[in-house]
């Protein structure tokens, strides 16, 4: 650990002297490059440091990336860190690419109707307590406190099922770090991405019924389509790269991590641009190409681990470099209570409802549900844009608990795995 | 979505660039076109901003730091490719001849477009120089690749092969100077702080590179070695970008450090570094193809006497190259025709000039050498026949899916 100790310093050094260069020049080119090289440095090492304390890689890529963001440290400028947005995409959709290759139809015909019933308790206990306390709080929160009863219940809607979400991305990083193997895993990532679908279909909902209360009026069919199109559409989609996959696979037989790195990319741009979900667009495609041939799944899988390691420490680091710390003074007390209240929802609802013939699920299932990355931003800006008047300080209040989640969230996650007695090794060669 | 369609354009290209479509036999000047990655270089121009405008100037706007990054591991890479025991190794009259045909064509080029850059565009005369210069050092760049496919064919002995691949390697080096050069006197306001800029980049490039050889020392793992080489990379040519100088000189500079202190950890970054050399290339010659103004009918008609003197310059220059090396390297006969081919390196200094050097006039420096390296592509497959001793009957038939580095 001390090499890793001694080589992040040095990066950061190094850092620190090109941004107090920077300085003496009056005018600044582009940063994209210089954020993109020295968050996968930087992550590279801290995930190595963050090892050697016992914590997940994933934490250390992300603390890094808070330390050099603009917003502690400031060694790269937010213009660099924005730039970063299509290796985001690119590492969603090959993450969902990973666990889709993880979705057998055995394993969801044995779990899949018991994981929706818990999912669906889960994220309606949940629901509710946010929902119930953003209302509670709406005299306290200057962009709600003007609002009349109805349009405070429905923003208090709308927040809460971004509130709900998990994050899938981070489960199946730490899944991979770890080796992670069995029931337990299987259950937590197949809960983690279903609680996804709940959240896509429920916020869609929500702000369909919040533009009404804001006098934009109820459209009921616009509605259906577009949650019927973001579903069924992404799985279409998922299904077509799935063919190409195989015919690839079959034909070329050469550079696959190439070719899934292309092919996630045009997924997470291709599919944003569609108003479908990336997210869903690549699992949809590792689901169907793991379960027509199980031997092209596990290639993916190896391939992707290869790829892997860069796009991961690359996306975290990003992520953690775009947390807004100042995010945290201002609403940070809400922000706090929200995190603690779907802390307590979360365990609550597992130590419940979770299958009782595992006693594993009811005592650390609720761990694994904590985390909130990829998919949360994702909606926190779509909330932005679409409600300009009140969605930018929703986007504050949702980044604050974000930031909360991210750093309590891996660890837990590794903890849950590690109670469960699944983790199969230290450390997975190449993987995040 | 534009950058999307496009990525994917390159993408469809690759595949059919390295397909048996292109058959040398059927379409040769094409499949010599799409094996040296000037196909992608029309593309560009074809679907940039002045063509189809498929690409806006916003979206190469965006697309900048992938320019940038593709400059930055060009240079590594050359950097890399320095090997200072190898150097220290090669006689005297090697250089002197390597010298003696890059110089000549770079005079023969740089010379005579002083006057047209002075008068009919009435340009200061420092930036007439600097101008006229960068037009010299990307005249003077060869590419040997025409020499590396004829030996690997059986067309040319192994020993010529490798000395014109060696004079052409050498010629990197001038073209690199005088791109320092062309900077200093036009990056800036004052001269002054053009030669600072310049060190700063070099600078820059070593404290990246003993970094990169620190951080890559003891690593076992491929896809760490693979991450940090990456990031390395991305490291100083981003730190180049942001402070606005040269990656390009950057790049060599931390390659040629890496190559100088990082021992065998060179060797393991270089092989790293070689599976993106290819698509790393082919992105940076489509973006460089679509920055081209085609409209600019002053860059035409400064094309044929580029090309026209840059010819005359290098079978002169060969001649005398020829003379210089006598017996310390074995070179085939009419040398100069064999240096026609201009390669990536032209490329990627016009690219770095249109960068650090805004203005109209950098912009008609990049017009010229695109359309001039272009024609030079096509006119060395023919220059090539007059340096080839006639094919004897049981020569190996050329492998069509030979792809070579520029």
């Amino acid at each position: 650990m001390k090499g890793a100790v001694i080589r992040l310093v040095l990066v950061m050094g190094l850092l620190a002297i090109i941004s107090r260069a920077q300085m003496l020049r009056v005018d600044s080119g582009t940063p994209v490059t210089l954020a993109a090289g020295a968050l996968l440095l930087c992550g590279l090492f801290a995930g190595k440091v963050a090892k050697g304390f016992g914590l997940p890689r994933l934490t250390g890529y992300l603390l890094v990336g808070v330390a050099v963001g603009p917003y502690a440290l400031g060694f790269i400028p937010n213009a660099g860190v924005k730039g970063l947005e299509l290796v985001k995409g690119l590492a969603v959709s090959l993450i969902a690419l990973v666990a889709g290759t993880e979705l057998r139809l055995g394993l969801i015909r044995q779990v899949g109707t018991r994981v929706a019933l818990l999912c669906a308790g889960v994220c309606g206990l949940t629901f509710v307590v946010c929902f119930g306390a953003l209302f509670a709080f709406k005299p306290l929160l200057p962009f709600m406190a003007s609002m009349t009863v109805a349009q405070g219940l429905a923003v208090s809607a709308l927040v809460s099922t971004v509130v709900v979400s998990f994050s899938p991305t981070v489960t199946i990083a730490i899944v991979q770090e770890t080796s992670a193997r069995g029931s337990f895993t299987e259950f937590l990532m197949a809960l983690v991405i279903i609680g996804d679908l709940f959240v896509m279909v429920a916020f869609a909902l929500a702000a369909g019924i919040t533009k009404a209360s804001f006098g934009g009026g109820l459209d009921v069919a616009g509605l259906l389509g577009g949650v019927g199109w973001e579903l069924f559409g992404s799985v279409g989609v998922g299904c077509v790269l799935a063919v190409a996959v195989l015919v690839y696979m079959r034909g070329v037989k050469q550079e696959l991590p190439l070719f899934l790195v292309g092919l996630s990319f045009t997924a997470a741009e291709g599919g944003a641009r569609l108003h479908l979900s990336p997210l869903l667009v690549s699992l949809a495609a590792g689901a169907l190409v793991a379960n027509l041939d199980e031997r092209s799944g596990e290639r993916i899988h190896h391939a992707i681990q290869q790829a892997g390691l860069p796009v991961f420490a690359l996306f975290f680091a990003a992520a953690g470099a775009g947390l807004k710390l100042d995010a945290l003074v201002t609403v940070g007390p809400v922000a706090l209570v929200l995190v603690a209240l779907r802390g307590v929802a979360i365990w609550f609802s597992c130590r419940k409802l979770a299958p009782a013939d595992d006693p594993r699920l009811r005592r650390y299932l609720w761990m694994g549900l904590i985390s909130q990355a990829g998919v949360t931003f994702g909606l926190a800006a779509l909330v932005s844009r679409t409600f300009p008047s009140f969605g930018p300080n929703v986007e504050v209040l949702i980044v604050a608990m974000i930031t909360a989640h991210e750093l309590v969230g891996p660890v837990l996650t590794r903890r849950a795995l590690s109670a469960s007695g699944e983790i199969r090794a230290d450390e997975a060669a190449g993987t995040a | 979505m534009q950058a999307l369609l496009v990525l994917l354009s390159i993408a469809a290209l690759s595949l059919l660039a390295s397909s048996r479509v292109l058959d040398p036999g059927r379409f040769p000047a094409l499949a010599r076109l799409a094996a040296s990655g000037f196909l992608f270089l029309l593309l560009g121009i074809l679907l940039g901003p002045s063509v189809v405008g498929l690409l806006t100037p916003g979206n190469l706007e965006g697309l900048r730091p992938l320019v940038a990054l593709g400059l930055g591991t060009a240079g590594v890479i050359l950097g890399l490719n320095l090997e200072p025991r190898l150097l220290r190794l090669l006689p005297r009259p090697v250089y002197s001849a390597a010298l003696a045909h890059a110089g000549s064509a770079f005079l023969f080029v740089a010379l005579p477009l002083v006057a047209p850059l002075l008068l009919a565009f009435k340009l200061p005369p420092q930036s007439a120089v600097g101008a006229a210069a960068l037009l010299g050092a990307a005249a003077s760049l060869s590419s040997g690749h025409f020499a590396v496919l004829a030996y690997r064919a059986g067309r040319m002995d192994r020993a010529r092969g490798l000395g014109v691949a060696l004079l052409t390697m050498l010629d990197d080096a001038v073209g690199l100077g005088v791109l320092a050069l062309a900077l200093v006197l036009s990056a800036a306001s004052h001269v002054g702080e053009g030669l600072g800029l310049v060190c700063l980049a070099v600078l820059l490039g070593v404290m990246c590179g003993a970094l990169l050889a620190f951080l890559t020392h003891s690593l076992k793992d491929l896809a760490e070695l693979t991450t940090v080489t990456l990031g390395g990379v991305a490291l100083v040519a981003g730190a180049a970008a942001y402070l606005r100088v040269s990656a390009l000189l950057a790049g060599v500079a931390c390659g040629a450090t890496l190559a100088l202190v990082g021992g065998r950890t060179a060797e393991r970054v270089s092989r790293a570094l070689g599976r993106v050399e290819r698509p790393s290339f082919l992105v940076l010659v489509f973006l460089v193809g679509c920055g081209v103004h085609a409209r600019d009918w002053g860059a035409w008609a400064l094309v044929p006497g580029f090309v026209g003197l840059r010819f005359l310059g290098k079978v002169l220059g060969g001649k005398l190259a020829q003379k210089l090396a006598g017996s310390a390297l074995e070179l085939p006969p009419r040398l100069g025709y064999a240096l026609i081919a201009q390669g990536g390196l032209a490329l990627c200094l016009v690219a770095e000039y249109g960068m650090l050097v805004p203005g109209g006039l950098s912009q008609r420096v990049l017009d010229v050498v695109v359309v001039g390296a272009v024609a030079n592509e096509l006119l060395a497959g023919q220059a090539f026949r007059q340096v080839l001793t006639p094919t004897p009957a049981t020569a190996r038939a050329p492998r069509p899916d030979v792809e070579v580095a520029t």
